[in-house]
């Protein structure tokens, strides 16, 4: 990496905005096709109901809360990530902070729309905010779906100024640098940065202070939508472990999520000089460290509900590892706590690969586990008589998919439009790289 | 405190100093260590049954509390190794001291071996319980029990032991051949044992403090317990920052305030999250208000035991938080210490809070005998450490990374 110049580091980062390859193109093209899919869905749901999921007593929330539940999840790790490697003063932020606070923007925007979906009568969704009206109507402020509104609306706006912020020095270096309607751009969004000292000092000042404001909210938020389910008295959702068990959760799934989007950018623009295989490193022990915490729940969960002695959370538990859902509960297993085993070795660490692979596991399965949990708690809660099994229906699936499409169509068009690296910090971090890659016993 | 370690004649004077002069130390530990203990035995055999469970119950705070200080050392020490951290070499005789005293805690475990009936209810079902209760502890015979309480014990003790050990040897023995090939073996055993030390500590917890009151449960109980303990490591490595800080080799002369400000920033990042793992816990159980659970925090918070609760809410996260803040703060020895030794100081009114209304439902009876076995236990496990620690370096001398660390700044 010592070999890179910094105009060459301003050279690829632009490079990414203006070359776009066949590979963008394709990936934009399932992104809109997803979209299209998932719009056409909802629009089905809208005009007939919500008759059309697979939504019926007694399981009420499904498909669209988990991909909630999932995104907000995904979300996290973006911010905290990135503001954890900011305290700790690490070099490797500089490629991948950048990316990683994108996504967490726009994973939120797709999560907040799952929501909006499920009420079934979305156009009255303001009616989660609490605003003087001739009814006297009020949320209920004892709710945790209403901190959630809060929670979530505080952490979207927090985490957009936290990316607009770290980019403000590279706006203001596009705006001299970009010659074509990109310009004016760049200039109106810099808000006239131009890099004097005094300038500098301010910003050095200032963004700290979102660093730190924004990870007790990234806490606070998945916090909080844990608590939409633990603070009721269901069997397998009442559990005061919830909150750390949701937060390590998001942690895991939008690491997964991270080494996708990072892997995809590095082989679509031949960033292979500034992505480098030390940060997939980083974020392969991450995902080990995140999954055994995951398994470490789990686990903990079954005992207590042994240990607890209540009947109704022991059949749920019960049910879950051996009734209908079982095969997703066994996957689960397998993708979320006994694959990424294999980031022990460096050697998986190291295989593109094999981390891609589990990253999709991991993905993949700690959106089913968001399912298992939510669905087998309402199945199989403490009536007898009330029990029941839910499978999500085509078009509900479609729904969610076209979530996945909207996020990666946010995320494909950001990069086109913003620096994706963080070209400033990349200057600065140069040497520090340089010293952090090179001490012997680093790879030990 | 040293300055900037950079002259080569300063660090030859850091790193040929060992842990020698502890002597006065190491014997007035070990008096008052002996000394508590046997006040503490004097205690219990002088008085009758009632005085028995009084006793006991201090004897088990004071051990449950010691024992989480050691053992966390030791899961900050395998967690250091496990993310490489650099930064923190010269401190991390220390973290190998404080968890090098956890052999003497197999011999302190025998005093509530011997106590258990009177302790844990579930050891002794007794005809004053309900049909309920009764029946929920039958349930949980299959854990529950008397042997299997002992296997779990001894597993613990075994891991914690092994782990710990292994840790300390190979730095050890990194002080004679130098190389790599040591950190190597430690950064793998560190990553390696965390998922077992997480587990023996929170199942632990489970055990030697839950199970206080066999009929209540709470999933996060072990990580709360975890939480505290782990916080008051870190306090008391910033206390013993501040004991060697007039001498200018060894310990002393290596760490800086640099290092010093980093202890403050994880005691601050740690007072956030036992606050997190508190009020989690107690937010769901009293919102949810199901009676199995709520009458854990029914008996806190009403009589004797309300003006605990609401002491440990804003001696334990308001007053250390908002101090910790201040980044004047972190970078002072002595300022820092006197918020360790706060925090330390509460984290045990912390554990008492969680046995003894069990056992006094009406409010906090404290007993001359707490005090005795909180010193006993501490003295006798301070003193191991010293001794322990006798003669070998103050820091890792050959350390590959020590020189990062000695050099190190707050960018």
């Amino acid at each position: 990496m010592s070999e890179v110049s910094l105009a060459q580091i301003e050279k690829d980062t632009v490079a990414t905005m203006s070359e776009t390859t066949w590979r963008y193109w394709l990936a934009l093209g399932i992104a809109l096709s997803l979209v299209a899919l998932g719009g056409w869905a909802w629009s089905v749901a809208l005009r007939q109901g919500l008759g059309i999921t697979g939504l019926n007593e007694p399981v009420m929330w499904g498909a669209l809360i988990t991909t909630f539940v999932f995104f907000i999840g995904v979300s996290h790790s973006g911010t905290l990530v990135s503001a954890i490697l900011f305290f700790t003063r690490s070099p490797l932020r500089a490629a991948i902070g950048r990316s990683a606070e994108a996504m967490t923007v726009f994973t939120i925007m797709t999560a907040g729309l799952y929501p909006i979906v499920h009420i079934g009568r979305s156009w009255l969704f303001f009616f989660v905010l609490p605003y003087p009206n001739q009814r006297q109507l009020w949320m209920n402020f004892r709710s945790p779906l209403t901190w959630d509104v809060f929670a979530i609306t505080s952490y979207v706006t927090v985490s957009m100024l936290f990316l607009y912020m770290g980019m403000l020095p590279d706006l203001a270096l596009l705006a001299r640098q970009v010659k074509s309607w990109r310009r004016p751009l760049y200039r109106v969004l810099s808000l006239g940065f131009s890099g004097t000292d005094g300038e500098w000092r301010i910003f050095e000042k200032a963004y700290p202070i979102f660093a730190g404001v924004v990870i007790p909210l990234a806490v606070s938020v998945h916090s909080v939508v844990s608590w939409d389910f633990a603070m009721t008295v269901m069997p397998g959702w009442h559990s005061a472990i919830f909150a750390p068990y949701f937060v390590a959760g998001a942690i895991f799934s939008g690491i997964a999520v991270a080494v996708l989007l990072l892997s995809g950018l590095r082989r679509g623009y031949h960033l292979e000089r500034y992505i480098t295989p030390k940060h997939f490193d980083m974020l392969a022990k991450l995902l080990l460290a995140m999954s055994l915490v995951m398994t470490f729940v789990y686990a903990t969960e079954f005992f207590m509900a042994f240990y607890r002695g209540s009947k109704a959370e022991m059949e749920v538990f019960r049910w879950r590892a051996t009734g209908t859902y079982a095969p997703v509960f066994w996957g689960v297993v397998i993708s979320n706590s006994v694959a990424p085993l294999a980031l022990f070795w460096s050697r998986a660490r190291n295989h593109l690969p094999t981390l891609i692979t589990i990253s999709v596991l991991v993905t993949v399965g700690m959106w089913f586990e968001r399912f298992l949990f939510i669905v087998t708690t309402l199945a199989r809660s403490f009536v007898s008589q009330n029990w029941g099994n839910y499978i999500p229906s085509w078009k509900e699936s479609f729904i969610c998919l076209g979530g996945f499409g909207w996020f990666l169509m946010l995320f494909l068009i950001f990069i086109k439009l913003f620096p994706c690296m963080a070209i400033s910090e990349s200057m600065q971090s140069q040497h520090a790289v340089d010293a952090a890659v090179t001490p012997e016993a680093s790879h030990a | 405190m040293g300055a900037v370690a950079g002259h080569s004649d300063e660090v030859v004077s850091i790193t040929q100093a060992r842990v020698g002069a502890t002597g006065g130390a190491l014997r007035w530990s070990l008096g008052l260590g002996v000394l508590g203990l046997l006040a503490t035995a004097v205690f219990y055999f002088a008085g009758g049954p009632s005085q028995h469970a009084t006793v006991l119950a201090g004897y088990l705070v004071a051990f449950v509390y010691w024992l989480g200080i050691a053992v966390t050392a030791t899961i900050w020490n395998a967690i250091f190794h496990a993310s490489a951290a650099k930064w923190m070499v010269v401190l991390r005789r220390v973290l190998e001291g404080i968890g090098a005293s956890l052999p003497v805690f197999v011999l302190l475990f025998l005093p509530i071996l011997l106590g258990m009936s009177t302790l844990f209810p579930w050891a002794r079902p007794s005809s004053a319980m309900s049909a309920e209760e009764l029946e929920l502890l039958t349930h949980k015979a299959p854990y529950l029990n008397v042997p299997w309480f002992l296997i779990r014990a001894a597993i613990y003790f075994a891991v914690w032991l092994l782990v710990s050990d292994r840790l300390r040897r190979w730095s050890l023995k990194q002080d004679e051949v130098g190389g790599l090939e040591p950190t190597r073996h430690m950064r793998r055993l560190g990553a390696g044992s965390l998922p077992f030390l997480a587990l023996t500590i929170t199942f632990a917890g489970f055990d030697w403090l839950m199970s206080v009151d066999p009929f209540w449960i709470s999933t996060i109980f072990g990580v709360y317990y975890f939480a505290g303990s782990f916080l008051s490591c870190m306090s008391l490595v910033a206390v013993v920052i501040a004991l060697n800080q007039g001498n200018t080799t060894g310990l002393g002369g290596a760490v800086t305030r640099h290092h010093l400000y980093n202890v403050g920033k994880l005691m601050l990042a740690f007072t956030a999250f036992w606050t997190y793992c508190a009020f989690s816990q107690f937010m769901l159980i009293w919102i949810a208000n199901i009676p199995e659970e709520a009458a854990w925090y029914v008996v806190r918070m009403k009589g004797g035991w309300a003006g605990v609760g609401i002491f440990l809410i804003v001696a334990n996260f308001f007053i250390p938080f908002f101090t910790l803040l201040s980044r004047e703060l972190k970078f002072r020895p002595r300022a820092l210490a006197v918020v360790a030794l706060w925090l330390m100081g509460v984290h045990y009114v912390d554990i008492y809070w969680l046995i003894m209304p069990a056992l006094f439902p009406a409010g906090a009876q404290p007993h001359l005998a707490h005090l005795a076995a909180l010193v006993g236990v501490g003295g006798v496990a301070v003193a191991t450490a010293l001794w322990r620690a006798k003669g070998h370096f103050a820091i890792p001398v050959k350390d590959p990374n020590l020189s990062y660390s000695l050099r190190y700044t707050q960018a």
